[in-house]
């Protein structure tokens, strides 16, 4: 069983990747690259040969090319100990147009010039700009393929902090690097006199400050020693990872009262000191850190008070999918057991007007209903109520009730003519012991295996449900960064999404067969 | 009774004249002396015995009808009131008193003055035309392809990779990119949703023929040496019309909804389908006079689909073999 399950699962995690590929492709590939600009405000301040300059920075930084500005080779042939300072100065400082160039530089840019385009890179060279003063540019730029960036993909997904994260990124050596293990987190422990036990690892060169801490926030124990990168967003939320996007908790901001690690009086502050981030030298920067911080770790997030985009999805999808099981399923017997009755027509009209009728349509009828009965239409974050919540949580679970009422109906129809109902009849058995102990026990399974489905399926939100009520969920994200071009994003959200069904497709089938002991998957018959 | 026996030599025949062979093709004795079946004749006879049926079916005709040869007469013009600023944004009731008692007016009039029951019946023929192109080359291919892909083990294999594989690319996705690739036009539409739309379908199929494809007759019937293409033109097809049926009555408003929604989340197409007539109209539904903007071409598209779905459904059940008694 397990061996069949591991297999399964690296058969899906195969197909996982091949999905992000084709998706890279897709919109990497296919799409015009210069779309993702369209709903980039900085891009349209920029002009001439600094616009230039910016589209290919953004270009390297998602992924489409590997761009080299003149000024790079320089400083790589200077650290080679190729040339020193006065010379890379000197080959720096390019003229207006290629002519204008001193003999030196003539020389390096040539020098720059065949070193790239033997390596496969196409060299740009923009002159001196007129209009806006601009100086000349040169750099070399080379499209990076798509087994190249799926390779770096995969390989950036998980990122462990470790200790020499500070040296590596910023060249800093911090005195005493290490990881040290307290059982009196510093955040609880401002008063000397009154120790609060609450353990936490902590970090000296990581990226972060706390590794693993405790605190009153579901789940309680945290930690910010494995980082997961979906996906870095360009437009949707910029220059964040779509993973925090989605888990982060949003606004507003919940305020404590905590002391700074510098000490002093305790403080109503809104700053979560267990998200503190190393930034160089931000210590000496502003006064206010200073007296504040104890080191560099000063960049911190807030607390937040809602739920993150996920936890808004998953809380209403969870609680529609409940709903939905415990009266569609019921519902669906029902109408079995009555079949070609009123309650059976009646059922069967409810399933029509939900199959057929545009999903927009239904749940802005029931959004209007809804009004009229005095619930509020809207999300409001600001004043939350947990009214707000009935009206989608409504409009999502009614689609899923017609689905199950439909299905139940079908297979205990299908398992009235079998023969072992019929021999249970013949033996004497009443109707509702014949419905009850055979014909549900059969009928139920195929709805089992789709259970694990409807629950993950609730992390990823209702796309249309949630922009009507104004839920700030994660459903919307996959058709905003659609609209906005952020390849980053959609790449993200289709490994999330991929994974997801994935895992319900293997949990159904071991629900159904610990539901029905029929049901091996040691040894398949086909 | 001795007395009646002839010696047949006493004739004086010869072997020829005596016995000549019989045609027995006529013989009736050897039909089978059961009711003429006509499977299509059958269909329809069980179809409309249901009287809600005949309903149903005249309500599509009403639809096509509008759909199709209403705006013929109609001329819907957009701007025909755009300079009339007591023209826009009018209830049915103002719209008829103000513009006279037509047709055209009795749903009120756009934020241009335009009339929104010309509107929606445009939209409309838009909307059921992409839904039946779509199915048309939906079902064509994925039937075919399903049919394939449940017959052949190696080509369940490949097929069922590929399923999986294109099962988890975002849908909105490929539709997204391929509006963008070219004109957000109707037939890039039409392209964007039948290029791998078929695959759920012969999925579906291919789960049928599977299921149909083991039973008893059939292998009954290839140890009688029947040809594969025989077993399935002879004994699954029949068995699949009625799924075939049935399954077109889903998708077709499926498309219509589909279209909706791609309207609504801004991947739809130019052209003034009831998708884009429904999202043009959603800021309308706040403000009390207005309503009729949204919910005329959100009824319309309820009620069209409603329609197709029943009428598909029925006769999806109608032409199942086992209801022909």
């Amino acid at each position: 069983m397990i061996k069949y399950l591991l297999k399964r699962l690296l058969h899906g995690l195969i197909s996982v990747v091949i999905v992000v590929a084709i998706v890279m492709l897709l919109v990497y590939s296919l799409m015009d690259r210069k779309l993702i600009f369209a709903a980039d405000p900085q891009f349209a301040k920029q002009q001439a040969n600094d616009a230039e300059v910016y589209k290919y920075v953004k270009w390297e930084s998602f992924g489409y090319l590997d761009y080299v500005p003149y000024a790079d080779y320089l400083t790589e042939l200077k650290n080679a100990g190729e040339i020193d300072d006065q010379t890379k100065s000197e080959a720096a400082s390019i003229g207006r147009t290629p002519d204008a160039d001193n003999d030196l530089t003539k020389k390096y840019v040539e020098k720059f010039t065949k070193n790239y385009q033997s390596k496969g890179y196409t060299v740009v060279r923009l002159d001196f700009d007129k209009r806006t003063k601009q100086r000349a540019v040169l750099f070399a730029y080379k499209d990076v393929n798509v087994f190249l960036r799926l390779g770096k993909y995969f390989t950036s997904l998980f990122e462990v902090d470790n200790i020499h994260y500070v040296e590596k990124t910023t060249g800093e050596k911090l005195e005493n690097t290490g990881i040290t293990f307290t059982l009196y987190d510093p955040v609880y422990n401002s008063d000397p006199n009154h120790k609060v036990f609450a353990p936490a690892i902590m970090g000296n060169g990581t990226q972060h400050k706390y590794l693993l801490y405790f605190d009153n926030v579901f789940p309680y124990i945290h930690q910010n020693l494995l980082s997961v990168h979906l996906g870095l967003s360009y437009s949707v939320t910029r220059d964040t990872d779509i993973y925090h996007t989605m888990t982060d908790r949003q606004d507003p901001d919940r305020y404590v009262m905590q002391v700074y690690p510098a000490g002093g009086q305790a403080e109503l502050t809104p700053y979560n000191l267990h998200t503190a981030v190393y930034k160089q030298g931000s210590r000496d920067s502003l006064e206010l850190y200073q007296r504040q911080f104890t080191d560099d770790y000063t960049l911190v997030s807030n607390y937040k008070k809602s739920f993150s985009k996920i936890g808004f999805s998953f809380v209403i999808g969870l609680i529609s999918v409940l709903i939905a099981y415990f009266l569609g399923i019921p519902l669906g017997i029902l109408m079995a057991r009555r079949k070609n009755t009123f309650v059976d027509k009646l059922g069967t009209v409810y399933v029509i007007f939900i199959i057929a009728v545009p999903s927009l349509a239904y749940i802005f009828l029931f959004r209007e209903l809804g009004g009229m009965a005095g619930l509020p239409k809207t999300f409001m974050i600001q004043q939350a109520t947990k009214m707000m919540y009935v009206l989608p949580i409504i409009s999502l679970a009614m689609p899923s009730i017609a689905n199950l009422m439909k299905w139940v109906r079908r297979y205990m129809i299908d398992q009235q003519n079998s023969d072992y109902v019929k021999f249970a009849r013949s033996g004497g058995m009443s109707e509702g012991e014949i419905f009850r102990k055979h014909i549900l026990k059969n009928a139920i399974i195929p709805i089992v295996h789709g259970i694990p489905g409807s629950v993950l399926g609730a992390l990823i939100g209702a796309i249309i449900t949630e922009s009507i009520y104004l839920v700030p969920g994660a459903g919307y994200l996959l058709t905003e960064a659609i609209n906005k071009y952020d390849n980053g994003v959609i790449v993200g959200l289709t490994l999330f999404y991929a994974l997801l069904s994935v895992l319900s497709l293997i949990l159904g089938d071991i629900l159904m067969a610990f539901v029905d002991p029929r049901i091996s998957f040691t040894e398949k018959a086909r | 009774m001795e007395n009646n026996l002839i010696d047949l030599s006493d004739l004086n025949l010869s072997e020829e004249e005596l016995f000549a062979p019989v045609d027995n093709a006529g013989i009736s004795s050897e039909k089978i002396t059961a009711p003429r079946y006509s499977y299509w004749k059958s269909v329809f006879r069980v179809f409309f015995r249901n009287k809600v049926n005949i309903v149903i079916l005249a309500a599509l005709g009403l639809v096509i009808a509008f759909t199709y040869i209403y705006p013929l007469f109609s001329n819907y013009d957009l701007l025909e009131n755009s300079m009339n600023s007591a023209a826009k944004n009018l209830s049915p009731s103002q719209a008829l008193s103000a513009l006279g008692y037509k047709l055209k007016w009795i749903l009120g009039t756009g934020k241009l003055g335009q009339s929104v029951f010309d509107a929606v019946w445009n939209g409309s023929r838009i909307s059921i035309s992409l839904a039946f192109i779509c199915a048309a080359i939906n079902m064509t291919v994925g039937v075919v392809i399903g049919a394939i892909w449940g017959f052949s083990k190696k080509v369940d294999l490949f097929m069922t990779e590929v399923n999986n594989i294109v099962g988890n690319v975002p849908y909105i996705l490929v539709i997204a990119v391929m509006v963008r690739l070219f004109t957000p036009s109707f037939w890039t539409l039409a392209f964007a949703m039948t290029i791998t739309g078929w695959i759920a379908i012969a999925y579906f199929i291919r789960t049928q023929v599977i299921i149909i494809r083991d039973r008893e007759y059939n292998l009954a019937s290839r140890c009688l040496g029947t040809s594969t293409v025989r077993i399935a033109m002879k004994n699954i097809l029949p068995f699949m019309t009625s799924v075939i049926v049935t399954l077109l009555a889903t998708e077709l408003p499926s498309y219509i909804s589909y279209e909706v929604f791609l309207s609504y989340i801004g991947i739809g197409m130019s052209e003034a389908s009831l998708g884009r007539l429904i999202k043009e109209a959603v800021p309308s539904i706040a403000v009390p006079g207005w309503r009729f903007q949204f919910w005329s071409p959100t009824a319309v598209a309820a009620i069209v689909a409603v329609v197709l779905y029943v009428v598909g459904q029925n006769l999806g059940d109608a032409s199942d073999p086992r209801t022909h008694r």
